[in-house]
């Protein structure tokens, strides 16, 4: 007698042995070390099994990723052959932005497709006018690099090599891209071999495994929210955009069988990088409902099928081809969190902190050296959110980033910047009965001349409170001339620093919780 | 004569060879407060019966204080830096160390925010003096701390492991005002300052604690006329007293490296040059290398920190850059509970009945089913342990299994399931290092280990299981077969004369320790411009077209590519080995064949009949095709249907899997 239990948990070791395969073959950091990839296993009508992710703009769109591939597919009347991988990046489809290369190939048993497996990826570089891809000034998605569309990599266990050398052309580091592709390539090689192998052990029990495996999530997710308050809330927050303030506005309704949220009211999309595919939207939504329901809950299906979204097209949270995306991952779903936390705050009370800093202050330095072009970048973390029975965390990346920082002695032995500090911001945290946790200072002096190129929010409205909580102190760019000049910089810019310039970055500070 | 004493959660273990090549042994209750107190009532028993001249040590006195253990108080610890960057320590890499829980918390710095200084200095990534330290600002910062009753510290300076002077002076400076000064040049002189910062902070708190166990223990020891002492090092070799004093950080990972020392002892001894340890005891299992009898090393580790399915948490502890065997922990004992979830599915630990209250059929308290009450239900363990010294209650354990369900059914399940996760927490020290672990041999050891190797073994696709003699003992044999090891290492040392650099560092190794056997030369390289190194061993002489060629190697056989670019060495590393002699065991003459009786064992769905053999009383070259179950003293080995054992040369127990 083999439980389903012993079967969904070596479903869940192949996702996890994908996502080391992939860590351990890939070339760049950002693979390696940051660990920007995920893996899942997929049944045959694209649910997800089991997922290992280690960035939760993964969890979710994810499942978005499969879902549209396969129906693209289907629509198409294409069929997967054995020993094929499809590569796909267009985020319209694969539920992310253009940096997220997601691999995906059928496993057959005894002629029959039995299961999917897939990964996706953040490669450092994916072509357009930026270094790094994410470019601040794009008016289209276009603008910001190339575009894949389900094509197959592999066919036949056969590699289409041209195809792979059209790829890592386009991009600024084309052997980097190159080696990753091949990694994520070989990544759902293990995956394909070793659900065979479960298949060959277990036969078609498997199958059976796998639904007792999506609705024991299921049944354990209901269980998190079991003591949820009914009913309907709603929330608003902003993004800043120029001058102007995008409206991000959620309709959360908890019922028996799950969590919709409506995001009518939402800003239409913008001609800048801030608008958040569908995926995306639905990955921060679940990550703030997943977030809320504390303890452990297996990722799959089960999970899933609790939270539904519902997003105006055309929307910022769901926009038209070709709107520019690279920031909606980065700070838009940032936003997205903030929302949805603080409408469940009020069915949740005892478990819902206060808002975290709520941008991943993205920065990135480039310029020519004596050895070609270098490029540098890096997020900031801030403060969380107090929290009900406690004070927020100080100085960490919260909510859908959970990077690793740059240790500054390999940043100056890499590019000519010279630190001048990296602390704490004391007293950035929101006042309340739990203080929010503080931002982080951290400063640095171009030696050469170089761009600066920053994407960034909250620099108007801190982070809220929550119940009598005040906000967390707002973020801040400021630019000191080597003449001494001091400029006080907007949340997006591009800039050209001088020799001797010194950028000083101060992160939010999280919202308070609870009057003071 | 020399006695191995292993300090463990529970029990302190003492082991020698008698003069006659049997083992001797003696368990006593550890006794966390005051761990001397166990150690020295243990060795006065030992001496009752032989003269102890010299002891050999495993302590989990560091691990236990960074765990928080209530008892031992940590010292008043500051923290000293370049003016800027004294937050370094808190904020860490920026990561949390748990992606959804709102609740969670980063480790709370070694050194509290008031108790963090800064001083007006800085060095840049060449080694250039930018702004010089005023030895003046340093006398003031130390009459402060001494004011403040700072009992030990911290410096650790930007850029020091290339220019330490500033370091050399502070500390100069400052040690005449506080106890105890850690300097990072010297415990972890590489890159990386959050790292090397919390390196030199652990090993400021354990300083006090350290040093001061040490003493009292060889205060006590010179009292039984005990001459000298020895402390196993994380990184698997013995270091003496002053040694551990010194650089505490070292031993953190004591008690876990002496099994895998064993286990590659053992290696040498069979010539096996590809091994796995798989040690299982009564709360854990851990799995290491072995690769050509030497220990696979990992230059990072976190301690105090919480493990995961057997990865470290990151984030969770405190990072320290010193080598440690490496070593998967899976929570997976004896001990270890089975339960259903409120949403039904049965699952297997982390939760741990240890040995209080215990699994429910020791009838001490324990009601919850665990992994000893499946393996006593499906028949795999006797009712008897200890040779009859412990006597386990099979309706007990039948009573707390069917609580979830029907009793063989659930034990059958837990057991595959635990199998399964232990099979995952081999697989992330070899396949996800780049090993197949299917041509390799596990040794298993521990009180547990045999009882489910073969099974482990299954999963991995391994044929091949050595139980050696006295597994319950085996991690303290460890100690007794260990060598000395001293390590020394330089930050980015010159590459176009790296002989020279291990020249020099060799000679201060020599003029440390005296004579040394040979030396480990190491060094970690990484291709320009990338972030993480590779270790590769060195040859003499050391050849930077020898380094290359091996980091090459390396790199295709672990990321299964190379690419031919320059090449950085950032840290070059080197172990001096001083060989101890070892003893040799003999198995006490096999009289008859003791067959026990035969069982009823649970496999793979039915019932069958498996012979029950006495250890020690099967002589060499005996061997049998299972289903067989082979017990002794301190453990008991199951060989599962379509797996054989034969009784090797050095009295181990060869399992392989037949076809």
């Amino acid at each position: 007698m083999v439980s389903w239990e012993l079967i969904y948990k070596a479903t869940v070791f192949i996702a996890e042995e994908m996502g080391a395969a992939l860590r351990r073959s890939a070339f760049s950091p950002n693979i390696r070390e940051r660990v920007d990839l995920s893996c899942a296993v997929a049944d045959l009508e694209g649910r997800i099994v089991a997922q290992a992710e280690h960035i939760p703009v993964h969890l979710g769109s994810f499942r978005v990723c499969v879902f549209n591939l396969l129906n693209w597919l289907k629509e198409r009347g294409l069929e997967l052959e054995d020993g094929d991988v499809i590569v796909v990046n267009d985020p319209y489809l694969s539920g992310t932005h253009l940096n997220d290369i997601a691999v995906l190939s059928p496993v057959f048993h005894k002629g029959e497709v039995v299961a999917y497996v897939v990964n996706k990826a953040h490669h450092v570089d994916v072509g357009g006018p930026v270094p790094g891809s994410i470019n601040p000034l794009a008016k289209t998605v276009y603008e910001e690099g190339f575009l894949i569309p389900p094509v197959k990599l592999v066919e036949r266990n056969v590699s289409n090599e041209d195809l792979l050398k059209l790829i890592a052309a386009n991009s600024k580091t084309p052997h980097v891209v190159e080696r990753d592709l091949q990694a994520q390539v070989a990544a759902v090689g293990v995956g394909v071999r070793k659900v065979l192998e479960l298949f060959e052990r277990f036969g078609g029990k498997v199958f059976e495994a796998w639904s007792e495996a999506v609705s024991y999530g299921r049944t354990l997710s209901l269980k998190r929210m079991s003591d949820w308050k009914r009913g309907v809330y709603e929330a608003v927050d902003y993004l800043e955009l120029g001058e102007e303030d995008l409206t991000i506005k959620a309709r959360v309704d908890i019922g028996e069988d799950g969590v919709r949220v409506d995001f009518k009211g939402t800003s239409p999309q913008v001609e800048a990088p801030l608008n958040a595919v569908y995926g995306v939207t639905y990955a921060a939504t679940s990550y703030a409902v997943r977030a809320a329901m504390g303890g452990e809950v297996p990722t799959n299906e089960g999970f899933y099928s609790l939270v539904e979204i519902s997003v105006p097209e055309g929307s910022l949270l769901n926009p038209r081809k070709p709107a520019p995306v690279s920031g909606g991952n980065l700070e838009t779903s940032q936003r997205v969190v903030d929302v949805v936390l603080k409408a469940l705050a009020e069915a949740v009370a005892d478990r819902v902190p206060a808002a975290g800093s709520g941008t991943m202050m993205n920065i990135m330095l480039g310029g020519v050296g004596e050895t070609g072009y270098w490029a540098y970048y890096e997020t900031v973390g801030g403060g969380t959110g107090g929290r009900p029975g406690r004070d927020g965390v100080s100085g960490v990346h919260v909510n859908m980033t959970n990077t690793l920082n740059t240790p500054i002695e390999v940043v100056e032995r890499s590019y000519p910047i010279l630190f001048t500090g990296y602390a704490i911001r004391s007293g950035s945290g929101g006042c309340g009965r739990y203080r929010g946790g503080d931002g982080i200072v951290r400063s640095f002096k171009a030696l050469k001349p170089c761009t600066l190129s920053v994407l960034t929010d909250r620099f108007r409205r801190g982070p809220y409170g929550l119940w009598g909580g005040s906000p967390g102190a707002p973020a801040r760019v400021v630019v000191k001339k080597s003449g001494g000049r001091v400029m006080e910089m907007p949340s997006k810019f591009i800039l050209n620093l001088e020799e001797g310039d010194e950028v000083i970055v101060e992160t939010p500070g999280g919202g308070g919780w609870g009057p003071p | 004569m020399i006695v191995a004493v292993d300090v463990g959660g529970t029990f302190t273990d003492f082991v020698y060879v008698r003069d006659d090549h049997t083992l001797g042994f003696v368990k006593m209750l550890s006794t966390p407060r005051k761990p001397e107190e166990a150690v020295l009532e243990g060795l006065r028993r030992v001496a009752e019966e032989v003269r102890v001249r010299e002891v050999v040590h495993a302590t989990t006195i560091a691990t236990n204080a960074l765990r928080g253990q209530v008892s031992l108080e940590l010292p008043k610890v500051a923290f000293v830096t370049t003016k800027g960057f004294k937050d370094v320590v808190e904020i860490g890499r920026q990561n949390r160390p748990r992606l959804y829980d709102f609740f969670f918390e980063k480790p709370k710095p070694l050194a509290s925010r008031d108790l963090r200084f800064e001083l007006d200095e800085r060095v840049d990534a060449r080694g250039v003096v930018l702004k010089p330290l005023d030895p003046e600002a340093v006398e003031e910062l130390g009459l402060k701390l001494r004011s403040l009753g700072v009992e030990s510290l911290a410096v650790c300076f930007l850029h020091s492991y290339l220019r330490p002077e500033h370091e050399k002076v502070a500390g100069g400076v400052l040690s005449r005002y506080v106890d105890y000064v850690s300097l990072s040049h010297r415990v972890a002189p590489e890159p990386r300052e959050y790292e090397r910062a919390s390196t030199t902070l652990v090993n400021a708190v354990l300083q006090p604690i350290v040093s001061r166990y040490l003493a009292r223990l060889f205060d006590g020891l010179a009292e039984m006329g005990v001459e000298s002492l020895y402390v196993m090092s994380s990184s698997g070799g013995l270091v003496d007293v002053e040694e551990a004093a010194e650089r505490p950080v070292q031993v953190v990972e004591s008690g876990p490296a002496a099994g895998v020392v064993a286990a590659a002892e053992l290696a040498r001894e069979l010539g096996l040059p590809k091994v796995i340890s798989f040690d299982m005891g009564g709360t854990t299992a851990k799995a290491g290398v072995v690769r050509g009898f030497e220990v696979e090393l990992t230059a990072e580790y976190e301690v105090g920190g919480e493990a995961h399915y057997g990865r470290i948490v990151k984030g969770s502890g405190y990072p320290v850059r010193f080598p440690f065997v490496d070593l998967s922990e899976v929570s997976a004992g004896g001990g270890t509970i089975v339960w259903r979830d409120e949403a039904g599915a049965l699952r297997v630990g982390p939760l741990s009945a240890g040995a209080e209250p215990g699994p429910a059929c020791f009838c001490s308290g324990g009601e919850a089913a665990t992994v000893t009450d499946a393996n006593l239900a499906l028949g795999r363990v006797g009712e008897s342990l200890l040779a009859g010294g412990l006597r386990l209650d099979k309706r007990a354990a039948f009573k707390a299994l069917s609580k979830l369900g029907d009793p063989v059914e659930v034990a059958d399940e837990a057991l595959r399931l635990i199998n399964l996760e232990m099979a995952r927490g081999v697989r992330l020290v070899t396949v996800e290092r780049g090993i197949d672990p299917s041509d390799y041999v596990i040794v298993a050891f521990g009180g547990a280990g045999p009882q489910h190797a073969a099974f482990v073994a299954e999963e991995l696709g391994v044929r091949e299981v050595v139980v050696p003699l006295h597994p319950g003992f085996f991690s303290a044999w460890g100690l007794l077969v260990a060598d000395w090891r001293f390590e020394a290492r330089k930050a980015f040392p010159d590459a176009s004369s790296l002989e020279d650099v291990y020249a020099v560092m060799e000679e201060g190794l020599v003029e440390r320790v005296g004579g040394v056997d040979y030396f480990l030369r190491y060094v970690d390289a990484r291709y320009l411009g990338q972030g993480w190194e590779l270790t590769v061993p060195v040859g003499r002489p050391a050849r930077l077209e020898d380094v290359r060629n091996a980091f090459e190697a390396k790199h295709e056989a672990t990321f299964g590519f190379k690419l031919g670019l320059e090449l950085e060495v950032v840290v070059a590393r080197v172990f001096a080995v001083k060989r101890r002699m070892k003893p040799r065991l003999k198995r006490p003459a096999a009289s008859s064949i003791a067959r026990v009786g035969l069982r009823k064992v649970y496999f793979e769905g039915s019932w069958l009949d498996a012979p029950v053999y006495w250890r020690d009383s099967l002589p060499t070259g005996f061997s049998l095709e299972g289903p067989a179950i082979v017990e002794e003293y301190d453990s008991n080995t199951v060989v599962p249907p379509g797996w054989s054992f034969t009784v090797g040369e050095a009295g181990e127990l060869r399992l392989t899997k037949a076809g």
